[in-house]
This record gives C-alpha cells, structure tokens and sequence, in this order.
C-alpha cells in the first residue's frame, strides 16, 4: 500500500474541488464510513503486531494531513463565496442622506441650569409660585400700594376674575411675590432663587409680553449689602464665565428694597460684537437690594432679629448678552430653525 | 428728566464738567440716560469759501478755496448753496464726521483734490437737514471753533428719576442732590417778593366738596398785563430742551415746573368766573384740555370749575377755553397742593401724562407752594408788567414735619461697613436732614420737606450709602452651609427641576427640539379648546393672546405650521411648561407635538409614524421617570382634542399622568398645512417627585442560564385592556417569568364582531438553573390555564 499515491491523489481531488459539496464528497469518500482511508485503517486489524504499529502510525498521520487539508479548503472555499456574494451586495454609497436638522435645547433652559447650578452652589435652593397672582402678593406685600407710581413702572396685565379681597388677578409682572409666599411658609433662615415667567403689557424687540427672571431671596441674621455684591458679582462672573468683571452698583429704587441698587457690567465693542467685562460702557443686569424691613413686617418676620437682600435678573436678557442675541421675540416664535441655531445638543446642555 | 449744563448752574456753583456731572448724577441713583455733549465739535472750524470754479468732470460739483483762517483748502463740495464770501464750517482731512461715521480722508473726487469738507448740520448730527452746508450768518472770524459759532456749548443731561425722587423733577432739587455729593455749591434763589399786594383779589375761591383732593390752595390775580413773547433768555431756556414756547405767561409756569419742580397753573381771569370751586365732576362731564383733545370725566375726578363749567382737570391739565393767550390782560395764579392718590388715579383713568401729574403723584415740596407763588408772582410782574393781589387760599397748609430716630450701628449691620458717626451726621447734614439730638450710639433726625420719601431709619441708611458711595461698599465671598446644601438636596422642587432636565434629555436624545410659546390663548384657541372662563386677560394686548392657555397643543400646531411654511417635513417639538386650568390652578407639564409627512424618499425609508410609534415614545419618556407605562391604568381618552379612537389616557389612582394620541381632525381643520399630528401631555408633576428625581437603577434580572420562549395566542374580548393581562401573566411566576411582550394583534370578521386575536410571548428562565422540559411544559400549562379563565379568554393554536 501506498500511502504516498494516496495522498498524491486526495490532494489532487482536494485542490481540484470548486465548491464545498464537491469537498464533502472527497471528505466523505476518504474519510467516511466506507472511505479509502477508513478502509485502510479498518484493514490494520489483519495486520501482524509489528506492521500494525509500523503502517498504523503512518495511517494515522495521513488521516491527520489529510484532514487539515480539507478543512483548510473549506475555509478558502467559504471565504471565496463569501466575497463572490458580496459582489452582488454593491450599494451606492454615495446616496446622500435626507437632511436633518439637530434636536436641541431652548437657550433659556440651558440658562435656567445654569442658574439653578451657580446658585446651588451658594447654597440657594429653588422656589416657586404662581404666574397668576394676587394684588397682595404681586403689588401690595411688596410695598407697592394701589396708585403709587412704581406701578407704572410695570404695566401689568390683569385677569378677568376676582380675589378674596375683590381685586382682580394679575398675571405676575416680576417673580418677586415668590419672596412674599416663601416668607410666609417658612421661618428664617431663607436662601431661595425663583426662576420663571413673568408678565408686562409690551411689545417689541427688547419687550417681550412674557418673559423670564429669576428672583433670589437671602435672609438671616445677618446678611448684608457687601453679602448681596459679593453674591452677584460672582453670579456674573461664572454665569458669563468672565473672571476679570468690571462691575458698577448704583443706586436705584425698588418699592421692596431699601437701599435698592441696579448692577451694570462693562462692556466694549470689538469687531461689531459686544464684548463683556472690560471697557468703559455700561449694560444693565439686574436689580437687587437690602430687603425693604416693611416686606419683612408684612411677611411676620422679625426685623430686629432678621435682615437680608433680594434681587431680581432677567433671563432672557442675560440669555441674549452671553449669546449675542437681538431679537427677544424670536424666544417664543417655536421656530425650529431658530432653535437649531441658537439651542444646545444633549451633550453642551 | 432734561436741562442743560448752564441751567444746573443757575443753581449750582461748580467746575465740574459735564462728564463729571453726569457720573455723579448715576452715583446718586438719578441715572444719566444721555448727556449730548458737542465739545468735540470744537475740532471744526469757521471757514470762508474764497473763491470757486465748476469741477471740469461733474456738473453738480465745485470746486472750493477755502479759508480756515490758517491756511487755504481746496475743496470739492456738491451743496447747492455754495457761494462766494459763504461761512460755513469745516472739517479737515483725518477728522471723524459724527452724521456719516467716517474719517475724513483727503482725496481725488474725479480726479481734483478734495482736502477737507463743508458740513451740513446732518453731518454734525444737528438735525435731518441735508439741503446744503451750514451758512452762518454772523460774521465769524475764520477759524472759531464750531461749538461757539454754533452756541452748542450748553450740554444737555437726561435722567431717569425713579418714582421716589419727585424732589428731583426740578432742576433745582438735582442741584442740591449734587452740591451734597460734593460735586458744587447750592446757590440760593434769586428772585425779589412783591411786596406791593394792593388790592385783593376779585376771583375768590369756594370750594364745596372736592373729597379732599386738594390740601391747601393759594393764588394771586394780576391786573392788567401785557402778555406776549417771552423774553430771550427764557425762551432759550425751553427750546434748549425742545419745548415751544408758547407766550410769557405759558412760558413762566413751564420753567417753574421744570426749574423748582413746582406745577402751577394760570386762568385768563376774564374767561372764569367770580368764585372758583374744586368739586367731583359729574358723571360724562366733558372738557377740552389744553392737549386740544376732549376728556369725558367721571364722579371721581376732581375739577376746578365755575359753577357748571370745568376749568381744569386738577393736578392734571388745564382747560382749553381758560388758557392765557397774546390778548390775556388780566391773570389768575393757582398754587395747589393735589392729593397724589387722586391725581395718580384721574391720570390713569384719563390717560394724561402731563409734567403736572407725573409731579403731583409722587409728592410735593410743602415748603415749596409759597416760594412758588413768589417765584412765579416775580416773573409775572417782571416779564409782563401789570399789579399784583393780596392772597386769595382755601384750605389749610400744614408744616412738613417727620422725626427719624436713627442707631449709628444699623448702617454697619445693614451695609457690612463700619461708618464713624461723624461722618453719617455730616452726610445727613449735607443733604440738609436736620440732626436734633445724638450721641454715640443714636440721633433723632428731622427730614426736609422735599423728602416725603425718606419715611424710616432704613431709608436714612440709603441717604448715607448713596452719598458715600455704593463702589465703597466691601463684598464679600458667597458660600454654602453644610444645612443649606441639605435644603437643597432635599427641595421638591429642585428635585423637580432636575426632574425636567432629564425628561429634556430624553426628548432631545430622540430627536424632538425645544420650544417655549407664550402662555397665552388666542380667542379660538379658548372657545376650541374650552379654557375656564376665569382665564381671560382684560387687558390682552391682541386677539391671539387673551386668554391664558389651558393646553399648549394649539400653540404647539400653531408653531408646527409655522415650521411647515419654513419648508420643514417632519416636526417635533416639545415644551415644558404651566398650562392653566383656572385663575386659582396652574400645573406644569411636558407637551409634545409630533408633525408627519409621508416619506417619498425610496431609498431611505422608515415607517409612518402611528399611534403605536407615540405610544412608544410615551413608554420610552415614562421610562426615564423611573416609570414602567404599563404600570398605569389605561383608558380611552375623551378629550375632543383627540382622536376618539386613537387616544389614551394613563391614570395613578385618579391622577392622571398622561394624555397622548393623533390630534383630532377637527382641530387640524384650523391648520391648513398640518395632516398628520399626534400629541403627548405628560402631566408629570402627579407623579410622587422623589420616585421621578432618584437616579434610574432598575433591577434587571441576569442570569446565565439558558432561556426559553413560548408564544401563546388568545382570544380575548375586543374591550379587554392588554396591560392587564401583561400585569397578570408577569405576576404568575414572579421568579421565572422574565419578559412578556405582546408583538400580534388580530381582528377580522371571523373572529366575530366583539373579540380580538392577541398574541405574546413569553421569555422564561431561572437564576438558579436551566429549566427542564417538564418545569417549562407545567408553566405553560398554567399560564393556558389561568389566563383564559381569567380573562375569559379563548385558546388559540
């Protein structure tokens, strides 16, 4: 027998094998039940002990070969119809895509986190009230008597229904009666901001019907009006992320705070953009002040033990300044090419 | 508030600049909106045109020697004025033009060199007119500087007064709010008393019932004088800040008001009767004010009359018919001390805003009314000749009086700055506060009677901060007590907040944007929708916003619309925010708008959007609320917003949660562009917040033993809720069944009118082991079992 003849042949027949059907059937017909090599093999047992050792071992390693021979070809086999089939799999890969516009985030809510954030971080938790309110928390708790002139300062829209007191509701003008119902339901010390809508009777590229502020309370025993700088210079300066700030306290005047001061921030134009922080005009950013002691008395709260500052930011306002943006109407146009350009990805919100 | 430079100064002795002033004007809190200052114009020139010849290459252009009185020009000018021996003023070469915003460049202007410019009062931001150059017509020398051939070296301030300061709506009360910043010397008035009064008045007063609107009235009749121009100085005076004057008469009461901040009023006495009363209008009594337009009053205005004719709107405006004209001869002066209350209540009713009001509201100087009556009986007499009566008043003048006791310590506490005494007490004493009694610790302190403002001791801690200066004050560095950052963990509402971003997240992960719409409803939105009565706006400033919305889906479609005209296909867009149920309840929800096209693009398909891919999206945004949606009782919605058909509503109890399904056709009927419109209304504030704000860690079994899946085919009745049936396969073997997902839905005509065919599978495996045939076999059964008894439900397959 010649072991050598065989393998010549089963090598040929493995080589010469197209696909793998014609494979398996030279598998089948060396190393079957009934195949040459089986049949070899089976023939050892008439075989003396000696030859049996001699002829068995090569049988053996001839199997072995010629088994890694087949599955080595299968493997190329399988691997050539494979790629002959994704030859027929082309596609155009240069089909454009339909547009798409990114999903994004209002600019106000990524502001209202951002103040939620900084204030957090001053210990200031949130707070909220209502948008339609009463005269007594809107105007009268807040030192804002029925005539006074301070009202016009604020024109205010008024609600077809009546309070308890008979006044009608008012679509709050400021979020400040959120400092009046705080007062009201918790005992000093009081560290709140409250952002939110609010409400005035105007229309135009700055003035917006609704628009939003965040209000921010501190009483204790001794909060003071250095307290209230140090607060809202370091608001300003991580809110724009600008560390060298040049501030401006004014005075002004708010019905609520006594003194009442109004905070400006420099800014300079370079290259027809405005830019925050240095130069030598001014931008108003909100209003703020020692809270006035007759809101404390209205709200019971002991003026001879507690004190503590208020203050009051526009967020649009703000939104517009850090994003250099003009028009406050186009806040709440819902156009989505708007928020497209001006909003945030999940990842920057 | 407007004056000018020289006007401050016939009050104040300073040598401060305008700049200067100006900044002191903001440190004092009277806020300086603008100061038009032209001394940069001083760089321009008086200058003579020589000579000029036309430009050989342009007919409408000449070509100009000009003299500056240093050197000669040659400039190339296209006025039509242009002239020889013509004065105009001129600016040179590198010099800034305010009217056009250039530099001035020298150049060739077709090909003749230009080397400066004549200016038109445009090109110095003068006025609109471009007709021609500046021609003066007095005889300058060449080379003067603009500013004074042009007398534009009077600056003008503009100030914001904040409603407290009424002192500061004269010029001379700004003034002194200066001279105590330190800034100048308050000079005294300077005017002379009449002091021959020799005849007393024939118009007297009688006043009957004016609801004590008016304090305290005092006035004077002047016989016989000549009413005509007012003198230069005055008229300047007015026109400086662009008022018109009018004739001496008019022109007196105006500078008194602007100059002390003092109203007053002048009747011609021949066109008034004998006894003049203050009274309640009656009720559509009309007058013709001096604006020309006619008021109609009601039974709360208060008028000065004769008799049946009103004279006046007190406080407010005069009337047309007793005005002063040229021909007045004989005068009746009127000082009065209005209620603010009820000037500040007609001006609103009526909408007037005259100076007069805008002063009587916020208070006036008591002290003020007979340096008033002597000022204006001065100028009278002075400008317009004539005699003087006694005093004719009604009413009772009333001293200004109010004591502060005032502790040193309370400014330190207040302001966190340590302050001497001494120097409070001089601050006080230089706004002229009264310091009666004091010691270290305390003062008693007597306010002016221009301050009606300055009520408590806090306001006298603004008094001394604002003239010491709010840049002195110290800040200090904000931080956070370990108990504040408890209270913060611990707010709902910051919870709530973090709650909203992620549900945000979520939303824009799935490719919706974000919009915020107004909280209003237009008028067919609110009769659509049926918003609570109580929610209309009296004031709404149109149609589309009166109402406050009682969804946002109608401002949602509105904006879908919007975006659709843009060229937009597909939309969706959400907004978290308040919708109102009535005046008393407002919630805050999650509002969802989906907008669809059918895809025509055949390459890149994907499948219509349904009700099921909404319902979906629903699960997937519950989901992030650490909610399971089917864990919810589920029903059909009945809101006429939606499709009846193709709606649902998701309850906790009898909260509801949630709200989704195609929008209703009928509403699409006010939406021309839009088909295809589903909503989502998570009303996610129902749900308890700490469960909503917690991280999202749910127990996911995960087990390594091999699964098995069984599909089970039932039919049930056609009502049946399928969450229910979920909930009760799941809950048969809580330990093996893993998953039960429902994937065929079937109904047909053969099934029979009132059942559906539905089909789910089931995904079963053990932590502990891999089932055996025989454990699985005996679930299955069960699973049969129960839920056709159950359910009523038939065996399928």
């Amino acid at each position: 027998m010649d072991i050598k003849k065989v393998l010549n042949e089963v090598t040929k027949e493995i080589e010469q094998s197209s696909s793998q059907q014609e494979l398996q059937n030279v598998k089948v017909a060396y190393l079957g039940k009934k195949g040459k090599i089986t049949e070899l093999l089976k023939s050892l047992k008439d075989l003396s002990l000696e030859e049996k050792k001699s002829s068995g071992s090569k049988l053996n390693l001839l199997r072995i070969e010629v088994d890694n021979l087949i599955k080595n070809k299968f493997n190329d086999l399988k691997i050539e119809e494979i790629n002959s089939k994704l030859k027929n799999e082309y596609l155009d890969i240069s089909f454009p895509p339909p547009n798409f516009i990114a999903s994004k985030a209002h600019p106000i809510s990524k502001t209202f986190d951002e103040v939620i954030t900084i204030f957090g971080s001053m210990g200031y938790s949130v707070a909220e009230g209502p948008d339609i309110e009463t005269d007594f928390f809107n105007f009268s708790a807040l030192n804002i008597p029925e005539n006074h002139p301070a009202r016009e300062m604020q024109d205010t829209f008024y609600i077809d229904d009546k309070d308890k007191e008979g006044k009608p509701y008012v679509l709050r003008t400021h979020t400040s009666p959120v400092q009046i119902r705080t007062l009201l339901n918790q005992k000093p010390p009081v560290k709140i901001i409250a952002p939110g809508r609010t409400y005035r009777c105007d229309s135009d590229s700055t003035h917006s019907p609704m628009f939003h502020q965040v209000e921010g309370l501190f009483i204790n025993e001794n909060a003071n009006m250095g307290d209230l700088k140090g607060t809202l210079i370091e608001f300003c300066k991580q809110f724009f992320n600008v560390q060298n700030l040049k501030v401006r306290f004014r005075p002004s005047y708010f019905p609520f705070t006594e003194p009442s001061a109004e905070m400006d921030i420099a800014y300079e134009i370079v290259n027809n953009k405005i830019q925050l922080g240095q130069g030598d005009r001014w931008l108003e950013i909100l209003g703020c002040g020692m809270v006035n002691p007759i809101v404390l008395e209205n709200c019971n709260v002991d003026t001879n033990t507690y004190q503590g500052f208020a203050f009051g930011v526009g967020l649009d306002r703000i939104t517009m300044l850090k994003y250099g943006l003009t028009d406050i109407r186009s806040f709440f146009s819902g156009n989505l090419n708007w928020i497209a350009s001006n909003g945030f990805t999940i990842g920057d919100f | 508030m407007k004056f000018s430079y020289s006007w401050l100064c016939d009050h104040l002795e300073t040598d401060k600049s305008a700049n200067e002033i100006g900044e002191a004007l903001t440190n004092l809190g009277l806020e300086l909106e603008s100061l038009t200052d032209y001394s940069e114009y001083s760089k321009f020139v008086v200058a003579t045109i020589k000579d000029f010849r036309k430009h050989p290459n342009a007919d409408r252009l000449n070509i100009c020697k000009v003299d500056d009185g240093t050197n000669t020009y040659q400039v190339i000018c296209g006025a039509n004025n242009v002239k020889k021996g013509l004065k105009g003023i001129f600016a040179k070469d590198g010099m800034y033009i305010p009217g056009t915003q250039i530099n001035l460049k020298k150049g060739k202007i077709r090909g003749e060199i230009s080397e400066g410019m004549l200016l038109s009062e445009r090109e110095l931001n003068l006025s609109d007119d471009h007709e021609g150059i500046i021609e003066l017509l007095d005889d300058f020398q060449n080379g003067t500087s603009a500013v004074e051939a042009l007398k534009l070296n009077d600056p003008i301030f503009e100030i914001g007064i904040t409603p407290n300061r009424g002192d500061c709506l004269g010029v001379r009360g700004v003034a002194r709010d200066l001279s105590a910043k330190g800034v100048g010397k308050l000079k005294p008035l300077n005017f002379k008393k009449i002091n021959q009064l020799e005849f007393a008045s024939p118009i007297i007063w009688n006043i009957n019932n004016d609801d004590n609107s008016c304090e305290y009235v005092v006035s004077r009749y002047f016989k016989n004088v000549n009413n005509s121009k007012s003198p230069e100085w005055l008229q300047k005076k007015l026109i400086s800040l662009g008022l018109r004057p009018i004739n001496a008469l008019v022109d007196i009461t105006n500078y008194i008001t602007i100059d002390l901040g003092r109203p007053l009023h002048v009747f011609d006495a021949d066109k008034i009767g004998k006894k003049i009363d203050m009274r309640l209008a009656n009720a559509n009594e009309r007058i013709l004010a001096l604006d020309n337009k006619e008021y109609t009053l009601d039974k709360n205005t208060t008028v000065i009359a004769d008799g049946d004719n009103a004279l006046a709107i007190a406080g407010i405006i005069g009337g047309d018919y007793s005005g002063c004209t040229d021909d007045t001869k004989n005068v009746f002066l009127e000082v009065a001390l209005f209620n603010p209350n009820s000037v500040a209540q007609t001006g609103r009713t009526l909408g007037i805003n005259s100076d007069a009001r805008y002063r009587f509201e916020r208070g006036l100087d008591k002290n003020m009314v007979i340096e008033g009556l002597e000022y204006a009986s001065y100028l009278i007499n002075k400008i317009c000749g004539g005699l003087v009566s006694k005093n004719i008043e009604a009413g009772k003048l009333d001293n200004f009086e109010h004591k502060i006791n005032y502790n040193f310590d309370y400014f330190n506490k207040t302001i966190g700055l340590e302050l001497d005494p001494q120097k409070q007490i001089k601050t006080l004493k230089d706004l002229k506060f009264q310091i009666n009694k004091s010691n270290e610790k305390e003062c008693e302190v007597l306010v002016p009677s221009w301050r009606n403002d300055v009520k408590n001791k806090i306001d006298i801690v603004e008094e001394i901060i604002r003239i010491y200066g709010y840049e002195n004050i110290k800040q200090s560095v904000p931080s956070a007590s370990i108990d504040e950052i408890d209270k913060i963990d611990n707010s709902s509402t910051n919870k709530k907040f973090k709650s909203i971003k992620k549900l945000k997240k979520t939303l824009i992960s799935n490719g919706i944007s974000e919009v915020i719409t107004f909280s209003f409803h237009s008028i067919r939105a609110q009769e659509i929708l049926k918003g609570d009565k109580s929610l209309k706006i009296l004031n709404a400033i149109s149609d589309d916003q009166s109402y406050m919305r009682n969804s946002m889906i109608f401002n949602h479609l509105e904006s879908a619309e919007l975006n659709f005209k843009k060229g937009f296909k597909n939309i969706q867009l959400f907004e978290i925010g308040p919708i109102y149920n009535s005046s008393k309840s407002q919630e805050n929800i999650l509002s969802l708008l989906i907008s669809t096209e059918e895809n025509t693009n055949s390459i890149y398909k994907s499948e219509e959007f349904n009700f099921y891919s909404l319902t979906e999206l629903t699960s997937i945004l519950i989901s992030s609320l650490n909610f399971d949606i089917k864990q919810f009782n589920i029903s059909r919605s009945t809101s006429n917003t939606y499709h009846p058909g193709q709606s649902a509503e998701l309850f906790m109890g009898k909260k509801l949660i949630a709200r989704y399904g195609k929008v209703h056709p009928l509403i699409l009927e006010e939406f021309s562009k839009l088909k295809n419109c589903y909503a989502i209304e998570l009303f996610f504030e129902n749900l308890p917040i700490d469960s909503i704000s917690r991280a999202n860690n749910i127990n996911i079994i995960d087990s390594q033993f091999q699964f098995s899946e069984k599909d089970f085919s039932f039919l049930f009745e056609k009502e049946q809720n399928l969450y229910e049936v979920q909930r009760y396969v799941k809950g048969l073997d809580k330990n093996l069944i893993k998953n039960v997902e429902f994937f065929d839905l079937y109904i047909a005509k053969d099934l029979g009118d009132d059942s559906k065919s539905v089909t789910f599978r089931v995904t079963i495996q053990s932590k502990e082991k891999t089932l055996e045939e025989k454990d699985l076999e005996q679930l299955h059964k069960n699973i049969l079992e129960k839920v056709s008894n159950k359910f009523k439900a038939k065996i399928r397959s």
